[in-house]
């Protein structure tokens, strides 16, 4: 059963971030600032630092599902979430192996991940015709706003989640080490 | 360990190659979504729509306190207004009966401006300000296709962009390119002038004005009112647009270009209305409703 904790909590990020130009202050979205929720992303990259194990990639898998949902429901083209969700938590993986887990670790890799994501999905649908705002209008209006904006959740869900995904994690996959 | 190396590369390989196929797959002209994307939109869409309710009624109970200081103020403004419309009303009801009787007598039943409407909510805003979006919770089954005109009390807001069975997709006019041009008529204030008319060909993100374009005449001014004229195929006439915020020389200084603000909050929806144009369209041949003189 605690074996679908993690993608429930995910499906209901991904349903939260639809609401989100709702919660979010509304000057900062009507004016020149704009702020993309990331947060399906963030809560995988908690997953890859405290659930995962070095030889798991459970939150590269989640990433690609929720990222391929991401795709279907809120843009027009798919693909795109689904990749760079992917490939960044690969690479968080990959850095989270060199770095121990703490507060300032996460923030520094979600600060990470989610500048490599934002960045990935402007350069791809710059490239479609889609985005088509200089690269300086888009770091000053949005990559910088959702970068602090997603840190700040990650400062939320980090002491709600930190222990229940460590806990988590012994439980489900070392069990299935020794069995 | 140089064999995890290759694999690893091989798995990225792969990711490009079916990112590329998928942005393919998904940017050419479709008309349907297929089978697994409807099913997808579907049963999201019924949880935001759980979620969208009780969300919407919390963030309401502070934006109705931001509105009660306000209240003075508009309700005597308002007062003022009603005497106003007492007369337009007046007005409006003898034009319309003329409009009526004058159609009977030229056997004409069926205008441009007659339309059928689908009340639905908006349940989520995509998160991704890339693409200008909502989703709202009626589909096919209510009858939603996509092309026709999204429109709240104020005015016009977009389009439905895609359907699903149960949900559609509406692209707002935020999002409108070139691809998606409405035709319009620009009305002046006095409203004893003929209409001139125009295209909306876009959306300007800086000044966040809709850009109009092609218009033949010097007189337009800013504060006319502009509204759709429904010779594009595909809106009926006569939906609110927005009004001329600023005019300017057009590219080649022989037409002249205006920014138009939107008459609706395109960032505050929450009840819509889809507009099911009934007048015959030139080339697609969408299913006329039988009725088509209410």
């Amino acid at each position: 059963m605690k074996r679908f904790f993690l993608p429930l909590l995910l499906l209901l990020f991904l349903v939260l971030e639809g609401v989100a130009p709702e919660i979010l202050p509304r000057d900062l979205i009507n004016g020149k600032l704009y702020i993309i929720p990331h947060w399906v992303l963030v809560f995988s990259i908690m997953i890859t630092i405290f659930y995962d194990l070095d030889h798991t990639f459970y939150a590269v898998l989640y990433g690609v599902i929720f990222g391929f949902i991401i795709d279907v429901v809120y843009t027009d083209v798919l693909g795109v979430y689904m990749f760079f969700y992917g490939v960044v938590n690969y690479f968080i993986h990959g850095l989270k192996l060199v770095l121990h887990s703490n507060l300032f670790i996460a923030l520094l890799l979600v600060a990470l991940g989610v500048t490599l994501a934002d960045v990935g999905l402007y350069v791809t649908y710059n490239f479609i015709g889609i985005a088509d705002v200089t690269w300086q209008d888009y770091a000053m209006s949005r990559l910088i706003p959702t970068v602090v904006a997603n840190l700040l959740f990650l400062i939320v869900i980090y002491p709600l989640f930190k222990g229940k995904l460590e806990q988590w994690s012994e439980l489900q996959l070392n069990k299935k080490k020794i069995v | 360990m140089p064999f995890f190396r290759r694999k690893r590369l091989f798995v990225i390989l792969i990711g490009i190659i079916v990112l590329v196929a998928f942005i393919g797959f998904s940017s050419r002209d479709r008309q349907e979504l297929s089978t697994a994307e409807q099913f997808l939109n579907d049963s999201v869409g019924w949880l935001q729509s759980v979620v969208y309710k009780p969300v919407k009624y919390t963030t309401d109970i502070f934006a109705n306190i931001e509105d009660i200081k306000n209240t003075y103020e508009e309700n005597r403004l308002l007062k003022d207004r009603l005497e106003q419309y007492k007369n337009l009303l007046v007005d409006v009801q003898k034009l319309k009966e003329d409009n009526q009787e004058l159609r009977s007598v030229l056997n004409k039943t069926e205008a441009l401006t007659d339309y059928q409407s689908i009340q639905a909510s908006v349940i989520a805003q995509s998160p991704e300000r890339w693409f200008e979006q909502v989703t709202i919770n009626k589909g096919m089954q209510d009858g939603v296709q996509p092309n026709m005109a999204v429109i709240t009390g104020e005015g016009m807001i977009g389009k439905v962009n895609s359907t699903s069975k149960f949900t559609s997709t509406v692209q707002l006019l935020s999002g409108f390119d070139r691809l998606n041009r409405i035709s319009v008529t620009v009305y002046g204030q006095e409203g004893d002038e003929k209409g001139q008319p125009g295209l909306i060909s876009g959306f300007d993100k800086e000044k966040e004005t809709l850009i109009l374009e092609g218009i033949q005449d010097t007189s337009i001014e800013v504060g006319d009112s502009v509204v759709s004229s429904g010779l594009g195929g595909i809106f009926p006439e006569n939906l609110v647009i927005g009004t001329v915020e600023e005019v300017s020389p057009g590219q080649y200084g022989l037409t002249q270009t205006a920014y138009v603000t939107s008459a609706a909050d395109l960032y505050d929806v929450d009840h819509v209305i889809v507009v099911k144009r009934l007048s015959e369209q030139p080339e697609e041949d969408l299913e006329v409703d039988e009725e088509g003189e209410q």
